[in-house]
């Protein structure tokens, strides 16, 4: 047949047809719109998706990076403010020692006095030992007791090493053993405090000078551990803000990669609608006539 | 010479043969929306001399009129063995397109409530855990967050079997359809063959066949021939199903139980008739073959990826849990169990107490946390698992531009076969109007014959 023969049927099934399709672009425009996403599953997008799942998982990792981080700053925060202490103490009980040994003719009174508050020095030199953090003894290794060191400042806890996961695959230790930070048992700062104690009730010159020694190491110690601490603390500084920048750069790539653009979207919506609109006069103009509408 | 009332029986034939066309267009018109209706068309023919009895016999008149040739069926056959084979391709495609998608859509990937999510949550709270050793509550946690992602994937697991489990029921069905539909056709088959000899018209059984072969096609992408009687025979992937006034019978021999259940063997198929019984080759096309590809290779493959999913997380997770000390100092335990048959749909937590998490890597229960730290990058499986959702997103996808492919092709001879089946109103109405124009000019033939005779008989030979 030359030239083609239409129906009634078909064009009321082209019309169906092209309706529906319109209808259906109509519908999938309307979906981005209202979830906001061009990727709504796999399908849409296989490569897309893949994509947005990578995506997804760094960036959980790099939140996750971020809470460690600042879980670590605090710890070396803590440790920063009890090493600041230590170091304020052992200055105390050196003036204290020095105090004792230029006034060589003091009476045992004003000894016992300045062996009394060396004592308490020594004391509290150890509750600054126990500092915590969230309950756990920051110079207490991987204890699981309460504390570091015990009243008679014995080292109690558990030497090992605290991380924190800041970056994929860099540990960074945030906790500072105590025998590094107070010394080794038997030379620790609280034996020397003990010592420097002993030597002034007894009025021992020889004493409270080696004890003076011994407080200047300690002293050297806690500066160098401080550093060491203060070193470790900029890196975690560093890698917080670096998951903080990333966690930004992952979530705009997120987006660029699922997100609807949602002014091309509106755009496209539009000229969709009046598509489906030109579609649907167009639908009714050519459904009415017929043959009959013209014989009488 | 013809006899003095030759023209009136001349326009007595045309009253006769134009009733017949307005009858054929008021059929057509009345049946324009009728599924599976083909146009009819009047032929005529003129009705003249009549072939020469004897030599010196001569014919000498001016034709006797019209008679009624026949009533066509507008139809092309060869369109409609087209027709039956894209159907048979578009069942197959949209029934993959209908499940995969549902699948899909159960998947809930990329989003916050997945598989993937669930994943990185755990991964979390093995981070917050190595923060937090301490804490019965961050222990608690990653026991939560592990219980989270083993639903997570036994949901998956489950909305697959789910899926297959409909599925084999539908195949039921639609073998049962194939079974009615296959008998209907023997019996139209028969009552052709009887109207063919009886001289009757056939043209709706031939209608109600097309429609039933149609059906066929869709259901099992069945091919058919004609038969010289006018019926069909049908052959599923070469074996006879209907042939002529007999239907066997389609059968799922294996795969399915009829209870709808799974019997672990993969799907066959067999047609009994009264020959015996002839196994269906594999690779049927139309809905059935369709639901027997999902079942037998699709649903399942998706089913052992996620199960080696499962099964990868479940065993790197174990190992490193293994290698670590629990909160009393005990050696760690395996955090995840299942069934090896089917570790996506049995994956469960082991664990039930906090402190069993096996935090530390030291033994003695200190707040060591190295091994929840080595626990949080201890499993790929996230690649696996997106590399599985890779693949099956681009499966759906090509599955869906295929359907919509063939819906293109489809429609074409669809309609190709409506231009030529298809019935036009303006087309009957012009029909019906030069077959009333006919009506009333061998009418009026009628009437003026008449006055010819009215002045022959009763005024011949009169003089006023």
């Amino acid at each position: 047949m030359a030239i083609q023969r239409i129906t009634q049927n078909m064009l009321t099934q082209r019309s169906l047809g092209s309706l529906q399709g319109a209808l259906g672009r109509v519908a999938r425009l309307q979906e981005q719109l209202s979830t906001g996403r061009v990727l709504n599953r796999p399908s849409d997008s296989p490569t897309d998706t893949t994509s947005a799942m990578r995506l997804r998982s760094s960036l959980a990792d790099v939140k996750q990076f971020g809470r460690n981080a600042s879980d670590g700053a605090a710890w070396l925060a803590q440790i920063d403010s009890a090493l600041t202490a230590a170091t304020d103490q052992t200055r105390r009980a050196r003036d204290l020692g020095l105090q004792g040994a230029n006034q060589g003719a003091m009476g045992p009174a004003a000894r016992e006095a300045l062996a009394t508050e060396v004592d308490q020095i020594r004391e509290g030199m150890i509750t600054t030992a126990n500092a915590t953090y969230l309950g756990r003894p920051v110079f207490g290794g991987v204890t699981a007791g309460g504390t570091a060191y015990d009243t008679t400042g014995t080292y109690v806890g558990t030497p090992g090493a605290v991380n924190r996961t800041v970056a994929d695959g860099v540990k960074i230790a945030v906790n500072v053993d105590g025998q590094t930070a107070f010394g080794p048992a038997g030379n620790s700062v609280f034996d020397h405090l003990a010592a420097l104690s002993t030597a002034l009730r007894a009025g021992n010159q020889a004493g409270i000078t080696a004890g003076l020694g011994s407080l200047g190491v300690d002293l050297d110690r806690f500066t160098t551990t401080q550093a060491e601490a203060g070193t470790r603390q900029k890196r975690v500084e560093y890698a917080q803000q670096a998951a903080g920048d990333d966690e930004l750069k992952l979530t705009t790539s997120l987006s660029s990669v699922e997100n609807a653009d949602l002014p091309k979207t509106m755009v496209d919506l539009q000229m969709q609608q009046v598509a489906y609109q030109a579609a649907l006069g167009a639908t009714a103009k050519v459904m009415q006539p017929s043959l009959m509408d013209f014989l009488r | 010479m013809a006899g003095t009332f030759a023209s009136l029986n001349t326009a007595l034939s045309a009253l006769r043969y134009n009733r017949v066309a307005m009858d054929v267009a008021s059929g057509n018109i009345a049946n324009v929306g009728t599924e599976g209706y083909a146009r009819r068309r009047v032929n005529g023919e003129t009705v003249g001399a009549s072939p020469r009895p004897a030599m010196w016999s001569r014919y000498d008149g001016a034709g006797d009129g019209v008679a009624v040739a026949g009533i066509n069926r507008m139809v092309d056959p060869l369109l409609d063995v087209r027709a039956r084979r894209e159907h048979g391709n578009q069942g197959y495609l949209d029934i993959r397109q209908k499940v995969l998608e549902r699948v899909e859509s159960g998947i809930g990937e990329p989003g916050d409530n997945g598989v993937a999510a669930a994943i990185a949550d755990f991964r979390s709270s093995w981070h917050d855990l190595a923060n937090n050793p301490g804490n019965d509550a961050t222990r608690a946690q990653v026991l939560g967050r592990a219980a989270t992602l083993a639903d997570a994937i036994r949901i998956q697991a489950r909305n697959v079997d789910a899926e297959s489990g409909d599925l084999r029921v539908r195949a039921i069905a639609d073998v049962a359809e194939v079974n009615t539909v296959a008998s209907d056709l023997a019996a139209t088959n028969k009552s052709i063959a009887i109207a063919s000899l009886n001289g009757s018209d056939a043209g709706e059984l031939l209608d109600k066949r097309d429609q039933l072969a149609m059906r066929l096609s869709e259901l099992t992408g069945a091919k058919t021939s004609q038969r010289a009687d006018g019926g069909f025979d049908v052959t599923v992937n070469g074996v006879p199903l209907v042939t002529g006034q007999n239907a066997g019978s389609l059968q799922i021999a294996t795969g399915i139980t009829p209870l709808g259940a799974s019997d672990g063997n993969p799907i066959t198929f067999t047609v009994t008739d009264s020959s015996g019984t002839t196994a269906v080759p594999a690779g049927m096309t139309g809905e059935i073959g369709g639901v027997t590809d999902l079942l037998t290779t699709t649903l399942p493959a998706y089913s052992a990826g996620l199960g080696a999913v499962a099964q990868q997380l479940a065993d790197e997770i174990n190992a490193q849990h293994q290698t670590g000390y629990d909160a009393n100092g005990n050696p760690g335990q395996p955090l995840f169990s299942y069934n090896p048959a089917d570790p996506a749909g049995t994956l469960v937590v082991a664990l039930s107490a906090p402190s069993q998490v096996a935090a530390s890597a030291i033994p003695g229960g200190g707040l060591d946390a190295t091994n929840a730290d080595a626990l949080a990058t201890a499993t790929g499986v996230e690649t696996s698992y997106q590399r599985l959702i890779n693949g099956f997103g681009t499966e759906v996808a090509s599955v869906k531009r295929l359907a919509a492919n063939q819906q293109v092709l489809t429609g074409q001879v669809d309609g190709s076969r409506e231009q030529l089946s298809g019935v036009n109103i303006d087309e009957e109405m012009v029909s019906m109007m030069s077959s009333q124009r006919a009506y009333e000019a061998a009418s009026r033939v009628m009437t003026t014959v008449d006055s010819l005779l009215d002045t022959l008989i009763n005024r011949t030979g009169l003089v006023r």
